[in-house]
């Protein structure tokens, strides 16, 4: 170090007086050269020639350095930057695209990392699986398995190391001021040690104590933790009252845990206790399945495993449910789904192609300034300079524009990553884990480095190419450089044109989607109504309180000004819907026994609150209460699917099988069907019953509003509650139209973003275009002039210039549909309604982009045609 | 400066500038021109140095250590470098100098084979 240091030293003292000590050698050899009797003017001549090229000289000095290199570098940095100072409007539009550009990818990057290529938090997560009961009959490809059938895998299956299950639970926590709804889940008490998670206070479950000690045991989130104890160890061991039940916390969760994408304040211990018999009939209660594969199974060996169990299971099984499968699906391909996926590949893909797009543009202007600096060159190659130093030179240039536009691109990208998080898609998972972290800084480095080599390549290539003597001597007009950078120019237009055409399709295809589902009817309408949860206290342990409680906050909603009407439904949204085993009365065969069914209890004016149609039948009324026979509304799925062709009013069922001693209920009206699991979803079998003949603990409350921002009434609303009881839990207020968006968050967010990119990539290729023929028109002025002298007409010019730039247009078209053919095929389950060849988009956005390459065309062609023939040949 | 003892000058050979300037520098301290001028004369005129390549390999010489310098005044009563050997140097001329004679010898019996005995 030492050593270095006195060596970087020497050289500086070395050098310092290099010019001093040169003058003064030509100093000597003019007085040497005068004594020898020579005039002074001729002496100098005479020791100049004698001595050589002073400049070439020093530089050959100073690279005799090891750190010449360095020093040369420096210089061209030097000069890089006056250049790209004097050159304004190039290098702030140049660095602007390319900063804007580096920024988008640089914020896609950290979000692929994010969702897509960090390994989830577990151990060896590539042995970790989902297990879904399967069932082709009803149209179920990942539903929920029973206790029963996940021991006998667990006990069967050799591929598998260990089984747990988990869901989430419906839970309140009652404290001294109240009770509120959080959220619950609970776990098998194996699953941590199965996901090689341990807490970061206190332990997990024990899986060895009595099940009724378990019952009360409880695992804490961070955040909970946090929210609820401020972080501090007392927690482990306090008592909470959840559902009524006191639970000792046992242990406190890491930050950010979830199973799968699961996510919950405290969580619970369930047992899957071996050797239990067959119950008797189909178990209600099913649960979400993770299994940990033994080392050296694949998923598809699992897969086949499972499969021949399932197999085995069936027989047990009544015949009508013995086409049970069980499907594995690897983890990570649980957490985000393939559709999530190609849509994070397709942006992806969407962002390179403007990046490509943006840096074929900033090549193509900075090629055209390398021909307008042929006599530059020509002048520094005549003064000593050699073509790789020239080439070096230009790449500087470019790496330094690339550089100033990689940093403003990653305080973009910073703010692009806040963007993502304020209105990315929630039902992404992990999304928001997404941060400018070392990697993502890498991918702005490489961008940036990837964008410099591309926008300088072109140039220093034309210039090793040209012969720049020839340049010095036409006084830099340059006629041959700029036909070879006009051809290159073209090309990189040509390719722009065919990338943007990619991007445009893509867009196209997404907004026809995004149409062709918004047009299918919810079944409900969304407007004006405003949503909100209610949890009963935790002390109404009584149906007739809850009812009660119930019909007295609808009656004191309604009387509130601004109020059309209000309803109640037990919960609007349908998670993972499960299927439920249902007795109809009379089944011949005809009907299924088992049903993708949802049931929810809703008050009388819920449909009419909602706005959904009445088909047959009546709605419920004061008489259906909770002494009156047990009545259903049904939806039209149900009423196909259970007695297919017939009229299902006043006929029966019961849920659970034949001899379940539940209640029979009677049909009394069919409803239409409402997309309560987002609009892209079929519809499932939809079972209602009245509100005052069963009460759930919490419900969804409705009330449509005259105004049209329907929070203008929250505060009365929430007031009218409170005087009827003011234990009551209210949460969850919003207007309905906001919650169920949720449901397209992810379709809105992709197609917004695409359709983003395909205007910046056609608003960056039309300046290509633009930028080109505008170039090409001024190197052929004379040309122009000259065929206006011989007669051309100024519609014929018009035609010559645009006729270039739409043939490069169609090229780039051409070579472009190509590729979003391949493209769409390929990512076509992101679709809906539309085929991905759709032809309507395709002709669209080709027309689109011609039109506009077109009008790019039309302008500078204008100009063209006004070319004074007189000027234009008195130039040369 | 006659122009047929221009036309007679020889380029010199990559590397034995290095040579000169170590032999000359042996005599005493010299500044670049003194230097360039030494060689010349020394030459009898024969080697025609670009006088500015000297000084590259006069940073050659220092980066390697053979020579040295310092701050003198020149003739004219200026400021000016003047390089001188280093002991390495010495050590290096004897080298280089040896490697030359070997050059030389070889060269000139390939040139002007010895008549056979």
């Amino acid at each position: 170090m030492d050593d270095r240091r006195w060596f970087g030293s020497r050289r500086r003292w070395a050098l310092d007086d290099l010019d001093r000590d040169i003058r003064e050698h030509i100093e000597q050899e003019v007085q040497d050269n005068i004594e020898r009797g020579m005039a002074a003017e001729e002496a100098r001549r005479q020791a100049m020639l004698a001595f050589g090229n002073v400049t070439l000289i020093k530089e050959d000095t100073r690279r005799v350095w090891v750190w010449a290199w360095l020093d040369e570098a420096r210089q061209d940095l030097r000069y890089a930057a006056r250049t790209l100072r004097k050159s304004g409007a190039f290098a702030i539009a140049a660095a602007a695209t390319l900063s804007l550009v580096i920024a988008a990818n640089t914020t896609m990057f950290s979000v692929l990392h994010a969702v897509l290529f960090r390994p989830l938090p577990y151990r060896t997560p590539e042995q970790l699986a989902m297990l879904w009961t399967e069932d082709p009959t009803q149209n179920l490809r990942e539903g929920r398995s029973a206790l029963w059938n996940v021991e006998q895998w667990r006990s069967q299956a050799q591929s598998v190391n260990d089984l747990g299950v988990f869901d989430a639970m419906s839970t309140t926590m009652t404290e001294s001021d109240g009770t509120e709804r959080i959220n619950g889940a609970s776990m098998s008490p194996n699953l941590l040690p199965l996901l090689g998670v341990e807490p970061i206070r206190g332990r997990s479950f024990s899986t060895d104590e009595v099940d009724q000690r378990r019952q009360s045991e409880v695992l804490i989130s961070h955040a909970f933790w946090q929210a609820h104890f401020g972080g501090s160890t007392d927690a482990v061991g306090a008592t909470l009252v959840l559902n009524g039940v006191s639970s000792q916390i046992v242990g406190v969760l890491p930050a950010g845990f979830r199973i799968a994408t699961l996510a919950a304040d405290v969580w619970m211990p369930r047992t899957l206790s071996g050797g239990r018999a067959r119950p008797a009939g189909p178990e209600p209660e099913t649960w979400f399945v993770v299994a940990r594969l033994r080392p050296g199974f694949t998923f598809a060996q699992a897969q086949a495993e499972m499969t021949a169990i399932a197999v085995r299971l069936n027989d047990h099984m009544p015949a009508a449910e013995r086409k049970r499968g069980i499907t594995v699906v690897p983890l990570t391909l649980h957490v985000v789904g393939s559709e999530s996926r190609q849509a994070l590949w397709m942006l992806a893909a969407a962002v390179l192609c403007v990046f490509l797009i943006a840096a074929a543009n900033v090549a193509s202007l900075s090629l055209a300034r390398s021909v307008a600096r042929a006599r530059e060159m020509a002048v520094r190659v005549a003064l000593g300079a050699s073509a790789g130093r020239i080439v070096r030179q230009l790449l500087t240039e470019s790496m330094l524009l690339a550089t100033v536009s990689g940093l403003i691109g990653i305080l973009l990208a910073a703010a692009g990553i806040r963007l993502v998080h304020a209105f990315g898609p929630a039902n992404l998972a992990r999304l928001n884990e997404a941060t400018l972290d070392v990697r993502a800084l890498g991918s702005a480095v490489a961008i940036s480095l990837l964008a410099g080599v591309l926008v300088g390549l072109a140039p220093a290539m034309t210039t090793l190419r040209r012969d720049p003597r020839l340049s010095a001597e036409e006084g830099g007009r340059s006629v041959m450089g700029g036909a070879a950078a006009r051809r290159i120019r073209s090309a990189l237009v040509v390719a722009e044109f065919a990338l943007a055409i990619i991007v445009l399709v893509a867009a196209g295809l997404l907004v026809r989607s995004w149409w062709q589902v918004k047009s299918i009817d919810p079944g409900f309408e969304t407007d004006r109504v405003l949503m909100m949860e209610l949890s009963s206290p935790a002390t109404f342990n009584i149906a007739a309180q809850r009812i009660d409680l119930y019909q007295r906050a609808l009656e004191r909603i309604r009387a509130v000004p601004g109020v059309e009407s209000a309803g109640i439904i037990g919960d609007i949204f349908i998670g993972n819907s499960r299927e439920q085993v249902i007795t109809i009365e009379g089944n011949d065969g005809t009907a299924p026994e088992r049903l993708r069914l949802t049931r929810d209890e809703v008050s009388a004016d819920f449909f009419k609150t909602l706005g959904t149609p009445l088909l047959r039948g009546r709605f419920f009324s004061i008489a259906d209460g909770p002494d009156a026979p047990q009545v259903a509304i049904i939806n039209e799925v149900m009423a196909r699917r259970a007695w297919p062709m017939r009229d299902p009013v006043g006929k029966r069922f019961k849920l659970g099988p034949r001899d379940s001693d539940r209640p029979w209920y009677t049909v009394v009206g069919v409803v239409g069907d409402m997309h309560r699991q987002g609009l892209e979803r079929e519809p499932i079998a939809q079972a209602f019953e009245s509100l005052s003949q069963a009460s759930p603990r919490s419900v969804d409350l409705f009330i449509r509003t005259t105004s049209d921002d329907p929070l203008t009434i929250a505060a009365a609303v929430r007031a009218a509650v409170r005087q009827v009881d003011k234990d009551v839990a209210i949460y969850g207020v919003a207007p309905l139209e906001e919650r169920f968006g949720f449901y397209l968050a992810q379709r809105w967010f992709q197609t917004i973003l695409l359709t983003g990119f395909a205007i910046v990539a056609l608003l960056i290729s039309t300046v290509g275009i633009y930028g080109l023929i505008q170039y090409s028109i001024a190197t052929r002025t004379q040309e122009i002039g000259l065929r206006i002298a011989i007669g051309a007409q100024a519609g014929d010019i018009l035609r010559m210039i645009i006729s270039e730039g739409l043939r490069l247009t169609l090229i780039g078209l051409a070579v472009g549909l190509v590729g979003a053919w391949w493209l769409a095929r390929a990512g076509s389950s992101l679709l809906f309604g539309v085929t991905g060849t759709d032809p309507l988009t395709f002709i669209g956005v080709s027309l689109l982009l011609t039109l506009v390459a077109a009008a790019a065309c039309y302008f500078p062609a204008r100009r063209a045609m006004r070319v004074d023939p007189i000027v234009a040949l008195r130039v040369t | 400066m006659s122009t047929k003892r221009e036309r007679d000058r020889i380029e010199l050979l990559q590397g034995t500038l290095d040579l000169l300037i170590l032999r000359t520098l042996r005599l005493g301290p010299a500044h670049g021109h003194a230097i360039a001028k030494a060689i010349e004369h020394g030459s009898d005129r024969v080697l025609a140095v670009e006088q500015g390549s000297l000084y590259p390999a006069l940073h050659r010489l220092i980066k390697r250590g053979w020579i040295s310098f310092d701050d003198g005044t020149s003739e004219n009563n200026r400021r000016a470098k003047f390089y001188c050997l280093t002991a390495k140097g010495r050590k290096q001329l004897e080298i280089e100098t040896s490697k030359w004679d070997r050059l030389a010898h070889a060269i000139g019996r390939i040139l002007r084979p010895a008549p056979q005995e």
